[in-house]
């Protein structure tokens, strides 16, 4: 969900000084999407005239390989990172706007799925995340922070539970890198193993809901196998966001119970707090489009605009990739992180498997 | 200036989360689309 980016240490500003302050970032995003937008659509033509065997390759990878390119290489300057840090207010106002491609029945039926599915992923993926922390002899807060992030919704699961559980900062760095590291690898394994076994958009989509542990990189590991796939992932990881006040108020209890965490004290104010809105504002917006507050026309129209929004957040995804600066934290995280994301994987892949069987898809 | 890694959501000033903006701006968007001032927008 949220993520961590190298953003510059400046005192307070003015809004209107912020806000001139991410221009150029956001301009960078919308020049690194549109770009992937073209080079989708010229390269397969200019491949076909040539007759070049080329595969097919969609926007939602091209504009992530530009941003990794940018990242990697060159570096993203200073003067854009604030801009570049707000794919994430994109990516959660186009799942808000991806609200009107699902009617409530929808909704509740999918997400009613998901929601048990998820609650057997956040069981089995915190225990075997503690399990394998223990194991590998990481720091036991580290550990917590890890088995947050591969179960819930990846970093910003970590920032709300870091600051819930008073974890170090560094312990914080160690688990984001690990897993921002690991939903860059997803993002080129999930749709191959996806293909190679021949998973209907459905299975796909919620696979990747489930195992992918960044909102963004969900969305875009969906985006990547087919539309209907990235609709599914979207559904259910926003789903699993939605779980993540409960865990991290778990983890606060707990902290607090060994005496190295402040005691929680309005636990419902606690919740509402941790509770990401943009859960709110996607099925608010699902309900009207479920009673027909916007025409046909107007769907399409906040579908596409959606659209626009989920291009300037693969944009970020890959902009802020940046393996030099991973490798730097270290390689025991990355290790139980790895280890522990292809279990998880497994795991909810016979998860979808089963439930594929039980409700027929 | 140090350029430590820092969540968006932990940054001061922004009056309400990141969350809260993007929720705000995506309705709006929806309300513009609904009364017609934004009518087509393409893809």
């Amino acid at each position: 969900m949220a993520n961590a980016i190298a953003l510059p240490q400046t005192s307070p500003a003015q809004p209107a000084l912020q806000f001139l302050r991410v221009i150029p970032g956001v301009l960078l995003l919308a020049a690194v999407g549109y770009a992937g937008k073209l080079l989708e659509r010229n390269v397969g033509t200019y491949a076909k005239a040539h007759h070049w065997t080329f595969p097919n390759i969609e926007y939602v990878l091209w504009a992530i390989l530009i941003g990794l390119a940018i990242s990697n290489t060159v570096g993203v300057p200073q003067i854009f990172r604030s801009g570049v840090a707000t794919y994430e207010f994109w990516l959660k106002a186009g799942i808000v706007l991806l609200g009107s491609r699902f009617l409530l029945g929808d909704v509740l039926k999918l997400g009613g799925v998901s929601l048990a599915l998820v609650a057997i992923e956040i069981a089995g993926a915190i225990a075997f995340m503690t399990f394998l922390g223990r194991v590998f002899g990481l720091r036991p807060k580290l550990t917590s922070l890890l088995a947050v992030g591969s179960a819930v919704c990846g970093v910003s699961a970590i920032i709300a539970t870091q600051g819930a559980i008073e974890a170090d900062e560094e312990d914080s760095s160690f688990a984001i890198a690990a897993i921002l590291a690991l939903g860059a690898l997803s993002l080129f394994t999930f749709p191959l193993i996806g293909h190679a076994m021949h998973l209907s958009d459905h299975a796909y989509g919620l696979w990747a809901g489930l195992a992918v542990d960044n909102t963004a990189e969900a969305t875009a590991a969906g985006a990547l196998y087919s539309d209907a796939a990235g609709k599914l992932a979207v559904l259910a990881k926003t789903t699993r966001n939605a779980m993540i006040g409960f865990v991290v108020l778990a983890y606060a209890i707990y902290w607090a119970s060994q005496g190295q965490a402040k005691t929680v004290g309005n636990k419902a104010a606690f919740l509402w707090q941790k509770f990401p809105k943009f859960v709110l504002g996607f099925l608010l917006i699902s309900i009207l489009a479920t009673y027909h507050f916007f025409n046909k026309d107007q769907t399409t129209a906040l579908a596409n605009l959606s659209r626009w929004a989920f291009l300037l957040t693969f944009a970020g995804v890959g902009l802020r990739t940046n393996f030099r600066e991973m490798r730097k934290q270290g390689l025991r995280p990355f290790a139980v992180g790895a280890i522990g994301e292809v279990v998880i994987a497994v795991f909810t892949l016979a998860l979808v498997a089963g439930a594929g069987k039980l409700f027929g898809f | 200036m140090s350029t430590n890694a820092v969540p968006l959501n932990a940054r001061k000033g922004w009056l309400l989360s990141i969350d809260s903006w993007a929720v705000v701006a995506a309705l709006l968007a929806a309300l513009l689309i609904r009364v017609g001032v934004l009518s087509r927008i393409p893809w």
